[in-house]
């Protein structure tokens, strides 16, 4: 084989490699378009939801009520779940502010079918684990970092809503180019989002969660689990959320929750790097504890 | 309040990994939450940090030494929006710390509130002098 003839069996081969292996990939890949003048211009049309934003009954802050000393936080409104806890962002029947369960048995928590609700029911009689991954330092999954007792900072840009969430200092993304959700998508902490504007509500759709995600203790969801959120201004700086979890087979129904979220216009998002000074853990047999090593002294056993 | 405070504990802890309130990044069980201790020292350090800021204090013993004492408290993004500063307490200040205590033992636990000598009172919801946002 002269030379030339071996440079042009070469490319033949990657073309082969290079089509074979890049159309699927391609194939997955939607490419925005260049926003216009136009496109910025429309985003003045949408609710005004730029700004930080904190959930409801967090206490202090915005809540002169809160702004003396206080023995302890007000806690009624329950966070929702960690990556390891139940799945719905704002149990009701707790709250003083934020949360209701619109939907749901057991108080508030979501409904399985039988054989997954026999696996829920093993998994509350079984030895608890004294903390979640979070203690570590893992941030919780969606639905749960949606209402972390930190602000979150919302982005309006053309086809694309962002979302800046402090604790765990974690980003999601909602495309709202007209993409569509991903038929087979990585398994993520947050899913992958799309979104679309109904009239002034942002219906955001996600699908895709890894296993860090589960819908009660013990209990696994499939990758069938689908979570809408809806965002609407209920006035100008209050904004709800109404939270929707459908997984097919597993969930007996779908499980909603709702909350809201307060604008604090005088405030910033701050960075939460959780591995700067964590003291806390849970090792792998469930079991918690706090490091108590005096800084700047040797290490105890 | 208190009493709301115990409930709502309660309700956390049955939930267990669901619920972690306030603090949103580890659960309570490393504390007795259902006693409260108090001690007087002055502070060493100041962890102004995430996820939780740490004050060590310095608490006299009676070997005529010290002994340190670590309490873990909020956020520092949580407490600077509520009066606090990164200077709030400072290396030298004088406190009454009143702490849910380690289950273990160990020196240390849950930061609830601190006296100060001037009469100032802290709390993980503000100073007693922080202004009302």
């Amino acid at each position: 084989m002269n030379n030339a003839k071996k440079f042009r069996s070469e490319i033949v081969a990657y073309l082969v490699i290079v089509v074979g292996v890049g159309v699927p990939a391609l194939a997955q890949q939607f490419v925005s378009k260049a926003p216009t003048a136009a496109d910025w211009a429309a985003l003045a049309k949408l609710p005004d939801f730029n700004g930080v934003w904190e959930r409801s009954g967090v206490g202090g802050g915005g809540n002169p009520a809160f702004g003396t000393a206080t023995p302890a936080a007000p806690r009624g409104d329950q966070p929702p779940a960690g990556n390891r806890g139940g799945a719905g962002p704002q149990r009701g029947g707790r709250g003083n502010g934020g949360g209701s369960a619109a939907a749901g048995g057991r108080g508030g928590g979501p409904s399985f079918t039988p054989q997954y609700e026999a696996m829920r029911v093993d998994a509350a009689r079984a030895p608890q684990p004294e903390d979640n991954s979070t203690a570590n330092c893992l941030p919780p999954g969606m639905p749960g970092i949606m209402g972390q007792p930190y602000p979150m900072e919302f982005l309006l840009t053309p086809g694309k809503v962002t979302i800046v969430i402090e604790a765990y200092t974690q980003v999601r993304h909602i495309y709202t180019d007209g993409r569509p959700l991903p038929e087979d998508p990585d398994p993520k902490f947050f899913g992958t989002s799309v979104g679309h504007w109904q009239g002034d509500t942002l219906v955001a759709e996600t699908v895709g969660f890894n296993d860090h995600v589960q819908l009660a203790r013990g209990v696994p969801h499939s990758d069938k689990m689908k979570i809408v959120e809806r965002f609407r201004l209920m006035d100008p700086d209050t904004m709800s959320i109404e939270t929707t979890i459908t997984d097919p087979g597993i969930l007996a129904a779908p499980y909603t929750t709702t909350g809201t979220l307060r604008r604090h216009r005088n405030w910033t998002i701050s960075e939460y790097i959780c591995e700067e000074n964590n003291r806390n853990y849970v090792d792998q047999t469930g079991k918690a504890g706090i490091n108590l090593t005096v800084p700047g002294t040797p290490k105890k056993d | 309040m208190k009493h709301l405070f115990l409930l709502a504990l309660l309700a956390a802890s049955l939930t267990a990994a669901a619920a972690l309130p306030a603090a949103a990044h580890h659960s309570f069980a490393a504390f007795d939450i259902t006693s409260q201790k108090t001690v007087t020292g002055t502070v060493r350090q100041v962890d102004w940090t995430n996820p939780h800021i740490w004050l060590w204090i310095d608490v006299p013993n009676d070997k005529g030494g010290s002994d340190t004492y670590g309490f873990e408290g909020m956020s520092p993004n949580f407490l600077a929006r509520r009066g606090w500063t990164r200077t709030t307490l400072k290396t030298g200040d004088k406190i009454t710390v009143s702490y849910r205590p380690m289950k273990d033992g160990s020196n240390g636990g849950m930061f609830m509130t601190g006296q100060m000598t001037d009469g100032k009172v802290l709390s993980m919801m503000g100073g007693s002098d922080a202004p009302a946002r």
